[in-house]
């Protein structure tokens, strides 16, 4: 991998698109990887040093290696979206809610009592989100997989 | 600091005004907060079981004034909805696919998951997009009524558009 990443770092002197491609998202590097596995052939001034891939199948090995590495990345977003939105969802939800007790309940009683059942609720809405993250199949593939019947 | 004021003066440690108003020239000590206040009132109307005046059942209703209690209304609906989602998750036995088979072995028709989808969808985009406006005025832009009404229909539009293409995914 750290030589896929020489090699980008060179290669965007020889082919300057590659350098586009570098300025995008770390996701992207898997991709601009897969690209310059087909590009590294006719430069071998530089890629004959550092990436010796000459037969097809150490080629489409590095290839299926770089996707792979992509999808890891790619999940590693999908579940920090997945507990972000979990937490975004649930402290949103409790200080909304938080706003409406404040405008219909009155006396410090009911207040109290009010904010610590909506406290507890909160609580419980989180845990049971992070667990349904951990457990179950996460909240962004739960809606994609809703969406699909 | 006009809380301490107010605390110092309900336990009659408070010296002289002239001497509060050389240092503070308009602050006023006050007997209450406006929470006690506030509950006070509340105490005492219930107590004495006053009706309250109409209100929303005589006012004309206006497109803001609909608008707002709907953002309210979509937020406690949505909170419910992922709440009631976290403690399913939590109590029933199963996992999510499992379920999702259960609803998809019903063979519900295809226009009535189009309208489930649709259904689902709106208050989403709904809140979404009159937060967003709500987040404009948090700026201080778009008070004028003309602009209101405008931003307000705009919400609506952006709303029914994103549900229909959200249902038609």
């Amino acid at each position: 991998m750290l030589t896929q990443i020489y090699v980008m770092f060179f290669m965007q002197y020889f082919i300057p698109s590659t350098a586009v491609l570098l300025c995008n998202t770390h996701l992207s590097r898997g991709l601009v990887a897969y690209q310059k596995n087909r590009d590294v052939e006719p430069f071998r001034l530089t890629a004959g040093r550092i990436h010796a891939a000459s037969s097809h199948s150490t080629v489409s090995s590095s290839r299926a290696a770089s996707m792979h590495w992509t999808g890891e990345r790619v999940l590693s977003i999908v579940l920090l979206m997945d507990y972000s939105i979990a937490a975004a969802l649930t402290l949103h939800g409790h200080w909304g809610i938080g706003q409406v007790l404040t405008d219909y309940v009155y006396g410090d009683v009911k207040v109290k009592l009010a904010k610590a059942g909506v406290l507890l609720l909160s609580t419980t809405t989180f845990f049971g989100l992070c667990y349904f993250n951990y457990h179950d199949v996460g909240l962004c593939k739960a809606v994609a997989m809703l969406w699909q019947i | 600091m006009a809380l301490l004021l107010r605390t110092v003066a309900r336990q009659g440690l408070c010296l002289s005004r002239s001497q509060f108003g050389v240092l503070y020239r308009h602050v006023v000590p006050m007997g209450t907060t406006a929470n006690e206040e506030m509950n006070k009132f509340w105490a005492k109307n219930t107590r004495l079981n006053r009706p309250v005046s109409p209100h929303i059942s005589i006012y004309k209703w206006s497109i803001p004034m609909m608008m707002s209690i709907s953002h309210r209304g979509t937020g406690v609906a949505l909170s419910s909805g992922i709440s009631a989602f976290a403690l399913a998750a939590l109590v029933l036995p199963e996992s999510y696919p499992y379920y999702l088979d259960l609803i998809h072995s019903m063979t519900f028709g295809p226009q009535f998951l189009a309208f489930s989808k649709f259904a689902l969808a709106f208050p989403v985009a709904y809140h979404t997009f009159n937060g967003i406006r709500h987040l404009a005025w948090d700026l201080g832009k778009g008070f004028k009524i003309p602009e209101v009404y405008r931003s307000g229909y705009i919400v609506v539009a952006l709303t029914v558009l994103t549900s229909i293409g959200l249902a038609a995914m």
